[in-house]
């Protein structure tokens, strides 16, 4: 059976899952002390920073589900309380179901976002590496990659950016096309700002101009980007070279006028420029964005895109969620299927003894028969047993997928003697 | 066969696929996926490739160029409108560019496949190496205004999708306002001086047969001013800087001007190329 026990963002306050990564962290065996608990026969640790989660196949229910989570709350010194309300637990198809949701990230804070996939393969990789996985969870695993890969090509979920900076590159996109070669230039050393230049740099900008207030602060920027710091007072000769310009001091005027664009639009030769003000209250004059290829945002008009793009998702979550329930079905009838793998195999080995040992009892008078026809007697043998257990095979394959090999299964047991 | 059924084969064949790219194009433009808009890419190539083949055997026929009736002078403008904008897509990720010049295309063969073939040909005594030099550069030059203006009505629909703030499903799917103007800038710069000489190939058999350069016929008289003011166009874009949607929305309007005055004199005047 497989069991899912864990908590995440949606169940969990920020301190508690801090308590239990650090405490799971800390283990360097976590995975082989969990293969020791009785019952336990795979197990896989999965770990980021909204979701902790342990997903194991044993037998033997809820004393196992209460030994997992003995094991949770004393790794993460989680008190009764906090054990009671975080944790969860999910079984059988639920268990797989969750386990699919989360590698297609519609589990995640940011739905869509293309992170999680990654730190579940890794999370694998550990497994794998420890030799913790076996049948059940590494079919279980890629079942869950494929259902990732499917979410991404057949919705849109993570086509259009849910973050503000990435937004802000979408858009650099849409005017500049490709952003190699693009100068940009961060008026304010502000977090937000840092984190845009970072996205652009990382689509393809290249020189990164930091101009503010205190120039140690601009500086130490600059350094981070390998780029070059200004004062604010050399800003207009800044914007004439500038395409993509950041601004999010802290000033509680405009820091860029719409004449000193305008001017500089003269003299950079009317090249695109692409103002983003983050700041509030904003820097840049919004009178600037009626000059002609000027194209001013402002962080109101950022968060409207990002909401309409989240709208979007969770449209496009309902078609993931239609994926992920085909892919449950699916592994959930090779899993029901595999219930009668043991059976099946006795059943076979039991044919096989009786056809050995009325071979070997005709040892006798088959001798005198030629090497060929002996092959052929073999060979007449051997078809005729796999012809009667044809059927009985694949019934207890197609009945304990559709519906549960218990009955089935019990019935060869029994018809076949198998158990004695 | 004779060389003419095949190149009629070969202008149906062109056609057909030239209609199914058109359709391709719009309805990659209403459904908003790009990808169809890649697959009509590839068919309006098939569709250039019979063209240039259809192309050959005119030649072939008619031993040169010379001798060019308007049929094929409209299926040489569609042929050079599809090669150019095929060029550019070896160069540009600007798909979508084909929605707006793949009308156009198909408007100029359907024209084409109305005219009967072989009739209204160029008057003998006007037929000349320099005839056919200025018509071949002349409609090149065009066929990259044709584009210049399609890429300029695109960069207004986006430019102004962006000022609005609208970053929507049309905005995803149209290119970026910079190769739009980079295309733009790139037709100006080369259809100049194609239609430049192309001009002057007329002027000097026009001096050679009526002795002069500018004979006073209306379409003369517009095409000259097409070209000064595609001049001014390019001069202001070099010199000046001027760029996105100005020029965007300037080389449309021109090119609309340009359309309705070369209709009005096509139907209302009777001027030296009539048989165009």
């Amino acid at each position: 059976m497989i069991l899912l026990i864990g908590l995440n963002h949606k169940t969990a306050p920020l301190a508690v899952r801090e308590k239990l990564f650090a405490g799971c962290e800390e283990k360097q065996n976590l995975l082989s002390d969990v293969l020791l608990l009785p019952a336990v026969q795979e197990v896989l640790y999965i770990s980021t920073c909204n979701r902790i989660e342990l997903v194991c196949v044993a037998d033997g229910e809820d004393k196992t589900i209460e030994a997992l989570k003995r094991f949770l709350a004393q790794n993460g010194s989680l008190t009764d309380e906090e054990a009671f309300y975080c944790l969860y637990v999910y079984r059988e198809a639920e268990a797989i179901r969750h386990m699919f949701r989360v590698a297609a990230s519609l589990d995640s804070q940011v739905m869509g976002e293309a992170q999680i996939l990654g730190q579940v393969k890794e999370a694998y990789r550990q497994a794998l590496k420890q030799n913790a996985t076996g049948l059940v969870l590494n079919r279980l695993m890629h079942r869950s990659f494929r259902t990732a890969k499917r979410v991404r090509t057949e919705t849109a979920i993570a086509a259009n950016p849910v973050s503000v900076s990435f937004a802000a590159v979408e858009l650099a996109k849409k005017i500049f096309g490709s952003l190699s070669g693009k100068k940009i230039l961060l008026i304010g050393a502000g977090e937000m700002a840092e984190l845009t230049g970072t996205h652009l740099i990382g689509n393809g900008a290249e020189e990164i101009t930091v101009a503010n207030r205190s120039s140690a602060q601009g500086t130490a920027l600059a350094e981070k980007f390998h780029g070059k710091a200004i004062m604010l007072t050399d800003l207009d000769a800044a914007l004439i070279e500038a395409d993509i310009v950041i601004s999010s001091t802290g000033a509680a005027g405009y820091v860029v006028t719409a004449e000193s664009i305008r001017q500089s639009m003269r003299k950079r030769k009317n090249r695109l420029l692409f103002l983003v003000d983050i700041a509030v209250p904003r820097d840049i004059e919004p009178t600037a964005d009626s000059i002609e290829n000027v194209y001013l945002y402002n962080i109101d008009n950022l968060q409207d895109i990002v909401d309409e793009n989240m709208a979007g998702r969770k449209k496009e979550a309902l078609k993931a969620e239609a994926i992920v329930e085909e892919e449950v079905i699916l592994y959930n009838s090779w899993i029901k299927e595999l219930e009668a793998v043991p059976t099946i195999v006795s059943l076979r080995s039991m044919a096989e003894g009786i056809v050995q040992s009325e071979l070997e009892k005709s040892l006798g008078w088959m001798q005198k028969l030629s090497e060929e026809d002996r092959e052929k007697v073999d060979n007449l043998v051997q078809s005729v047993v796999n012809k009667i257990l044809h059927a009985p095979v694949a019934v207890m394959k197609e009945e304990s997928s559709e519906v549960s090999s218990k009955g089935i299964v019990d019935a060869v047991r029994q018809l076949f003697r198998l158990d004695e | 066969m004779t060389l003419f059924s095949l190149e009629m084969i070969l202008f149906q064949l062109a056609l057909a696929f030239c209609i199914l790219c058109t359709f391709g194009y719009l309805l990659s433009l209403l459904i908003k996926r790009v990808i169809l808009a890649k697959i009509s890419t590839w068919v309006l190539a098939i569709s250039f490739c019979f063209l240039t083949l259809g192309l050959v055997t005119v030649i072939l026929n008619t031993a040169g160029l010379t001798n060019l009736g308007s049929r094929n002078f409209l299926v040489f403008f569609a042929w050079a409108g599809s090669g150019v904008y095929l060029g550019f897509q070896l160069k540009t990720k600007t798909r979508l560019l084909g929605a707006f010049i793949s009308p156009f295309i198909l408007l100029l063969m359907i024209a084409a496949a109305s005219q009967e073939a072989g009739k209204s040909l160029l008057p003998q005594n006007l037929q000349s190496w320099l005839t056919t030099l200025h018509l071949v550069f002349a409609i090149i030059g065009e066929a990259l205004f044709v584009l210049a203006s399609c890429a300029g009505a695109m960069f207004i629909i986006q430019n102004s999708l962006l000022k609005h703030k609208k970053l929507g499903k049309m905005s995803r799917l149209l290119p970026s306002l910079s190769d739009l103007d980079r295309i733009n800038h790139l037709c100006l710069l080369w259809g100049f001086p194609l239609l430049t000489i192309g001009i002057i190939a007329g002027a000097v058999f026009a001096g050679m047969v009526w002795k002069t350069l500018l004979p006073a016929d209306p379409k003369i008289i517009w095409s000259f001013a097409a070209w000064v003011i595609y001049g001014f166009l390019l001069h202001q874009r070099l010199a000046i800087g001027w760029k996105g949607s100005r020029m965007a929305f300037l080389s449309c309007a021109v090119f609309i001007l340009f359309l309705v005055s070369f209709l009005a004199v096509r139907f209302y005047f009777t001027t030296l190329h009539d048989f165009i």
